[in-house]
């Protein structure tokens, strides 16, 4: 425990020190947004809140990549990462640090989404938006979980920056419909009891992916 | 004879089709010291991975404390300190906070005073609150030495101890390595040239063509004029 | 057993199986009311279909014994899976869209079965890459499995999410009825004797395909130990 504390302390330190990583992420959703807004054109009511669930939930995937990517090629630079290796620090409470940083940059840059999207798609600020916290949250959790194992790979491999996106975006197919069905049913001012079906199959799938990122992460981080 | 900390026993490492070692034949016990001497690119990094547990033999077998180095308890983990070509150092991280995170890591009691402690004995006291992005390679070296013995390893994995250090720096990582072999630390250590280490007492072995033999083995080969392989011995 | 043996006997049994189907698809079955003539699809599209998804579930338990003993045999049983598999699933999604045209008016529906297929496909498309660009390599063996594994879990969630989402929102789809309520009982045992020629076809490859990579593997092996004795004779 005090050795996963340590590896997020450390790379939150990191972050703060100048790691940029929320800054890009941030940039990164709100180019997203601007292209979508362009390539949609949106109207109010719910076709507007519809476009801008689906908006919210593309510029989360791809921030997401990015995330993952950072938080764990982090440890490329200088060859930490064998440190880590090395040392007493259980596979799988690394694999948990890096999942926490990458979903602790991830829930920034949401939030920075949400705003954007608000304004945007020309909705309002009011309790709509809150209820698509917990979905943005649950999506947000599945897809570091996803993306820091499959990161894992794509760092140590020549051209594996086209890996993850080839092998994330199918897997996570399953959270992005029922978060984009979820945000939209929140955003057109349904009660939480009618997109609950879908919060449900974003916590089954959280789970799944933690729980199989936590088992399978040491096979990844080994060397050759 | 107490059974040896560090062993190769027949150990093999090929790349695809090309053999980089093979049949490599070492062990060291504790307090004992072996240094295995190369040319660039005669396999001494690779060999050093091997043993660390960082990658995973062909053939043969890899041993730290008796038991496969490719899958050490975190228990035994604990007690191997490593010392490679990279730093293994967070460039935006000070001197102090570097040790203070790995002291962490291998359970170190009082990391903080351990970590400003050790980097008195690196004579880096000065820099500690420095963040290493703008460290010499010499500082970097040292620090990463402190790095690798602030944990009071029992097994000690040295890449090129000595490189880029300057006399002084030198002189303090050998007072280190000393006083580690009389702790009882079985020290494996790589150079090009064995001059250093064999007057610290390591046994020197010289790497070449993939396989390890003993100095003196080394010594009768060459001059039983053996053009090619003499050259990469001397 | 002779592998060469076994190998013949499964292309026999493959082959008699399959002119059965042929001949049942295409001579004995009668003509569906609906749909006519194309429906006969079906008979190849369902089975094509069952092996897909259960090849991608072997790829995954192979995956699971690789990781846990170590023995490069799984790794070449999970890839020989996946890229028979991978064949399968193509032609999954080629029938369904042949099917789908005269049908619905429409080379492409997302209904949820085709849907599903078609993440199934991205996933097995992703593996292959993977491996492509890990090259020969134990490293390679080792995402294969971790990335079979992962994608076998994720599938059952991919049918729930995908049928949930297409109930939902039925407005804008077409949902297909093929596959099921077969009222004649030629059509099931054509339907079944198409399964049984299909999983020996692509039993029949799989074997084919491993044979290939073991021998691939065992030439690894001899090149090294040559390269080490060829080292040792020069000392």
């Amino acid at each position: 425990m005090t050795s996963f504390v340590a590896v997020l302390r450390k790379d939150l330190l990191l972050e703060v020190r100048g790691g940029q990583s929320v800054v890009a992420l941030g940039a990164l959703s709100l180019l997203v947004l601007v292209v979508l807004v362009f390539a949609f054109n949106p109207g109010g009511g719910e076709q507007g809140a519809e476009a801008a669930a689906g908006a919210l939930w593309v510029a989360l995937v791809f921030s997401g990549m990015l995330g993952a990517t950072r938080a764990v090629s982090a440890e490329n630079e200088n060859g930490c990462i064998r440190a880590l290796l090395m040392s007493p620090l259980d596979r799988a409470a690394l694999y948990a640090a890096k999942l926490a940083a990458a979903f602790i940059f991830m829930a920034v840059a949401e939030a920075a989404s949400i705003i954007l999207m608000v304004l945007f798609f020309n909705l309002e600020f009011d309790a709509r938006v809150l209820r698509l916290v917990p979905a943005v949250l649950l999506g947000a959790l599945g897809f570091a979980a996803l993306a820091t194992l499959l990161a894992g790979i794509s760092s140590r491999l020549r051209g594996g920056d086209l890996v993850l996106p080839l092998l994330a975006v199918p897997m996570f197919v399953p959270a992005l419909i029922a978060g984009v069905k979820a945000s939209a049913s929140a955003l057109s001012g349904a009660a939480v009891g009618e997109f609950a079906v879908w919060l449900k199959v974003l916590v089954a799938f959280d789970v799944m992916f933690v729980a199989a990122g936590y088992l399978l992460f040491e096979y990844v981080a080994e060397e050759e | 004879m107490t059974a040896p900390l560090i062993e190769a026993r027949a150990l093999c490492k090929s790349f695809g089709p090309t053999p980089v070692l093979r049949d490599v034949n070492l062990s060291v016990e504790a307090g004992r010291a072996a240094a295995v001497i190369g040319a660039n690119g005669a396999g001494k990094s690779t060999l050093i991975r091997l043993l660390a547990g960082l990658s995973a033999p062909s053939l043969g077998a890899a041993l730290l404390f008796g038991e496969p180095a490719r899958s050490l308890r975190p228990e035994l983990r604990r007690r191997v300190g490593l010392l490679s070509h990279q730093s293994m150092l967070y460039p935006n991280l000070t001197a102090r906070e570097n040790l203070e995170f790995y002291a962490t890591l291998y359970g170190v009691q009082d990391a903080r005073a351990v970590a400003i402690e050790w980097l008195e004995r690196v004579a880096l006291g000065a820099a500690a609150e420095a963040r290493v992005r703008g460290f010499s390679r010499g500082m970097e070296q040292r620090l990463a030495l402190a790095r690798a013995m602030l944990a009071r390893p029992d097994v000690l994995m040295l890449d090129e101890p000595f490189a880029a250090l300057d006399a002084d720096g030198a002189a303090l990582a050998a007072a280190l390595v000393r006083e580690a072999m009389d702790r009882g630390c079985a020290v494996l250590a790589s150079a090009h040239s064995a001059g250093a280490l064999a007057e610290l007492g390591f046994a020197v072995f010289a790497l070449g063509r993939g396989t390890v033999m003993s100095a003196e083995a080394a010594a009768a080969r060459r001059s039983a004029a053996r053009p090619a392989l003499a050259r990469q011995l001397s | 057993m002779n592998g060469r043996a076994v190998r013949l006997g499964l292309g026999l049994v493959t082959l008699a199986l399959m002119l059965a189907a042929l001949y049942m698809v295409f001579v004995y079955v009668p003509t569906e009311a609906e749909q006519g003539i194309v429906q006969r699809i079906f008979y190849f599209h369902v089975p094509c279909a069952w092996v897909a998804f259960a090849s991608f579930a072997l790829v995954a338990i192979a995956g699971v014994f690789y990781l846990w003993l170590g023995q490069q045999v799984w790794d070449d049983l999970g890839y020989a899976a996946a890229e028979s598999g991978m064949v399968f699933c193509t032609l999954v999604l080629v029938t369904g869209s042949i099917w789908a045209k005269p049908i619905w008016g429409a080379w492409w529906t997302w209904d949820s079965r085709l849907t599903t297929t078609l993440i199934l496909w991205l996933l097995y498309g992703g593996y292959l890459m993977l491996r492509a660009m890990a090259g020969d390599s134990e490293q390679g063996a080792r995402f294969g499995a971790v990335v079979g594994i992962v994608a076998a879990i994720d599938v059952p969630i991919v049918i729930v999410s995908v049928r949930l989402w297409r109930t939902i929102h039925p407005a804008v789809l077409v949902t297909r009825q093929g596959g099921h309520g077969l009222e004649d009982p030629r059509m099931v045992a054509t339907l079944l004797v198409s399964l049984a020629a299909f999983t020996a076809l692509f039993i029949w490859i799989l074997c084919l395909r491993f044979v290939t990579l073991r021998m691939r593997t065992r030439l690894g092996a001899l090149a090294r130990s040559l390269a080490l004795a060829e080292a040792a004779a020069q000392d």
